[in-house]
């Protein structure tokens, strides 16, 4: 995978930020270093010592097969779980060491499936996000206010705000979540597939929000998806993952090639170049004989419906 | 100056906040529960083994020889000497009285840990009974009346002290790698058992029938004879754990968007969790020390509360402190004065029209468990 990892416009690789000067790490807002995470009761780490940098107000997307440590690896860098080995920081500062308030006001995640009681309407579902700014016996400020109203703003649930949760389509409970996390008004986002499981109008509706959030502000965000298309078109940058090991990183263009799909998908794939970024053609699963013509047992096909609909 | 008028604004915002959640259906659930207890109270008062008739009953309640006198109150609140009181004033003041305004606090406390029990472990089937915690501190109160009875003004810090043991074997037997509503309420059933089978045990060491009677009783949970001194044992846990559940409602309503959500937006999940546990167990076992185990009682106010004015912690657990004592006070109608002159205790009556309108929630909820 070497040629992957190989770039021509000044990206930091895996060995660059492995390596990278202590300045350079400063800079960035959220690092995972040499991190090791695995989950209680399983022997073998998911992800065994990689290293990631998020790029500054930037969108990283995160992207590989199922069961490739995608998601594994967003919580880690979220201090969700934590790691065996290796550190993650935040600012500059080893997350282990950060109040999880203090944590929370600089980085936000949206986890991949979240539950809320039916009955609770967006709103005070969207206040919920002022969580970690509020004290134990504070009352609500004109911050937060100002925050909830921004952030229902962005995700554009004004519409929604007095409906009750367990009401909404999925599209729409999504959005509610979306501006949950944006009320948090941090510096980093993280988002785990926040575009799976919904309609194309609402997918694209998510990745408008993660647009405007990139044109508009600061803000930095790893996102991981499913769809390898969805994230060349989103991202400024990539990293892909197979089998909990980061095979390639970089702009969409050096990451998505024909090389990465095969290798790190086992598609075989036709890449164009379009104004939109690299365009994916699925043409069929690759089997490790390689004799079938077509795939019948993964979920590959699926995938490839998916793109050719859209 | 400034400051000040912050501090004002800061505290006019916090009540604005509350009122707030003061809306219709919750505003008439309260009134509602108010004109029940109210009622059911003047009933209680009025008849019994002394009758006299409800205008009488309303004369010795607001009798002002009680009212005006600070002998009287002292006595109440610390149990000093009574002063001289016609008698039937003294009837409902010292007898009746005492008896409804003990159901009112075992009716907060129960609903209102109940209610806490529910989002802690984001459970509807849970409550003190089936998480141990009543089994318990059942136990220790026990053993207390049996062997010590000399330590009865201290029977809720016993009962705490047992609930919470019992409460941590049920969670520790359900922990796996987190815990499910059906492990939890099967580790509760295990830990009842036991602890049930142990308070049974205790029987045999009592020395007379009168005490066997009267923790059989109290098993059942019964407000039979308590005076102004469960009164006095109770209140002030009562007070705490009310206002300590009230302050913690949007930790609660947290909670409930499960442990991941909570714990990406800043909560210590295990520490919150195992504060707002110690102020549940405080609360059940202040009723359960007064009143003994009334069972199904923590379990279903919640439930009714929650239909009525939906799943924000501020709004149900208020909802829970006004319903919650006029169910109480209402059942202890029922278990004293419907069999006259025979009494049940008022467990018998919780248990009994309690656990059908479970089953009628179970059968009208598609799926039960999860909050």
């Amino acid at each position: 995978m070497s040629q992957n990892n190989t770039n021509s416009d000044g990206i930091a690789t895996a060995n660059d930020i492995a390596a990278g000067s202590q300045s350079g790490r400063r800079d960035r807002p959220l690092v995972g270093d040499d991190v090791v995470l695995s989950y209680s009761g399983t022997d073998d780490p998911v992800i065994d010592g990689e290293s990631i940098a998020a790029e500054p107000g930037a969108v990283t997307a995160l992207v590989g097969p199922n069961g490739s440590g995608k998601s594994t690896l967003l919580k880690g860098l979220a201090n969700q779980l934590e790691p065996d080995a290796g550190s993650v920081l935040l600012d500059g500062q080893d997350i282990q060491t950060l109040e999880t308030k203090a944590i929370a006001r600089k980085l936000g995640l949206l986890s991949q499936e979240s539950t809320s009681p039916n009955s609770i309407s967006v709103e005070d579902l969207v206040y919920h996000g002022r969580y970690p700014h509020r004290g134990f016996f504070d009352s609500v400020t004109e911050e937060d206010e100002a925050a909830v109203e921004r952030a229902i703003d962005l995700a554009g649930c004004g519409h929604l705000r007095e409906r009750e949760v367990g009401s909404l389509s999925g599209g729409q409970k999504q959005l509610a979540w979306i501006a949950m996390v944006l009320a948090q008004d941090t510096d980093v986002l993280l988002l785990d597939e926040p575009t799976t499981f919904l309609d194309l109008h609402h997918q694209l509706e998510v990745m408008e929000i993660i647009e405007t959030l990139r044109d508009e502000s600061e803000i930095t965000i790893v996102v991981v998806l499913h769809d390898i298309e969805q994230a060349a078109r989103l991202a400024d940058r990539m990293v892909a993952l197979n089998d909990g090991e980061i095979q390639a990183r970089g702009p969409p263009e050096a990451v998505v090639t024909e090389q990465l799909l095969a290798d790190v998908f086992e598609i075989e794939a036709e890449v164009s170049a379009t104004p939109h970024g690299p365009r994916v053609n699925p043409i069929r699963a690759r089997h490790d004989g390689d004799e079938h013509t077509t795939g019948d047992d993964t979920a590959e096909p699926d995938r490839a419906e998916e793109v050719v609909a859209e | 100056m400034a400051s000040e008028t912050r501090g004002a604004t800061d505290a006019w915002s916090r009540a604005r906040s509350w009122l707030g959640t003061l809306d219709g259906s919750l505003f008439g659930l309260c009134v509602a529960s108010v004109a029940v207890a109210f009622g059911a109270g003047l009933l209680q008062v009025s008849f019994g083994a002394y009758s006299m008739t409800i205008l009488e009953a309303w004369q010795a309640v607001f009798d002002p020889k009680v009212w005006f006198s600070v002998q009287a109150w002292q006595s109440f609140f610390f149990g000093a000497e009574l002063p001289e009181l016609p008698k039937r004033t003294l009837i409902v003041w010292n007898i009746r009285m005492p008896r409804v305004i003990v159901a009112v606090l075992a009716g907060i406390c129960l609903a209102v840990s109940g209610a806490i029990f529910q989002a802690v472990t984001r459970n509807e089937l849970a409550s003190p009974f089936v998480l141990g915690v009543s089994s318990g501190a059942g136990l220790t109160v026990l053993l207390t009346l049996v062997l010590f009875s000399s330590l009865a003004p201290f029977l809720p810090l016993f009962a705490a002290v047992g609930g919470s043991i019992a409460f941590l074997l049920v969670y520790m037997i359900a922990w796996k790698g987190g815990t499910s509503p059906v492990r939890l309420v099967l580790a509760g059933v295990i830990v009842n058992m036991v602890f049930t089978s142990l308070q049974r045990g205790l029987f045999f060491f009592a020395d007379d029938l009168g005490v066997v009677q009267s923790a059989l009783a109290w098993i059942t949970g019964s407000l039979t004879g308590v005076g102004w001194e469960e009164f006095r044992i109770a209140i002030i846990p009562t007070l705490a754990a009310t206002l300590l559940a009230l302050a913690g409602a949007r930790q609660l309503n947290l909670l409930l968007l499960g442990e991941e959500t909570a714990s990406s937006l800043g909560m210590s999940v295990e520490r919150v969790r195992f504060m707002l546990s110690g102020v549940a167990i405080l609360a059940a076992s202040t009723a359960i020390s007064v009143a003994g185990i009334i069972g199904f009682f923590g379990l279903v106010v919640p439930h009714i509360v929650r239909l009525i004015v939906g799943s924000d912690y501020r709004r149900l657990l208020i909802g829970c402190v006004f319903v919650g004592p006029a169910l109480m006070v209402v059942a202890d109608v029922g278990a004293r004065l419907a069999l006259n002159p025979a009494q049940v205790p008022v467990g018998v009556v919780t248990g009994v029209v309690g656990g059908p309108y479970f089953l009628y929630l179970m059968r009208r909820q598609e799926q039960m468990g999860e909050i």
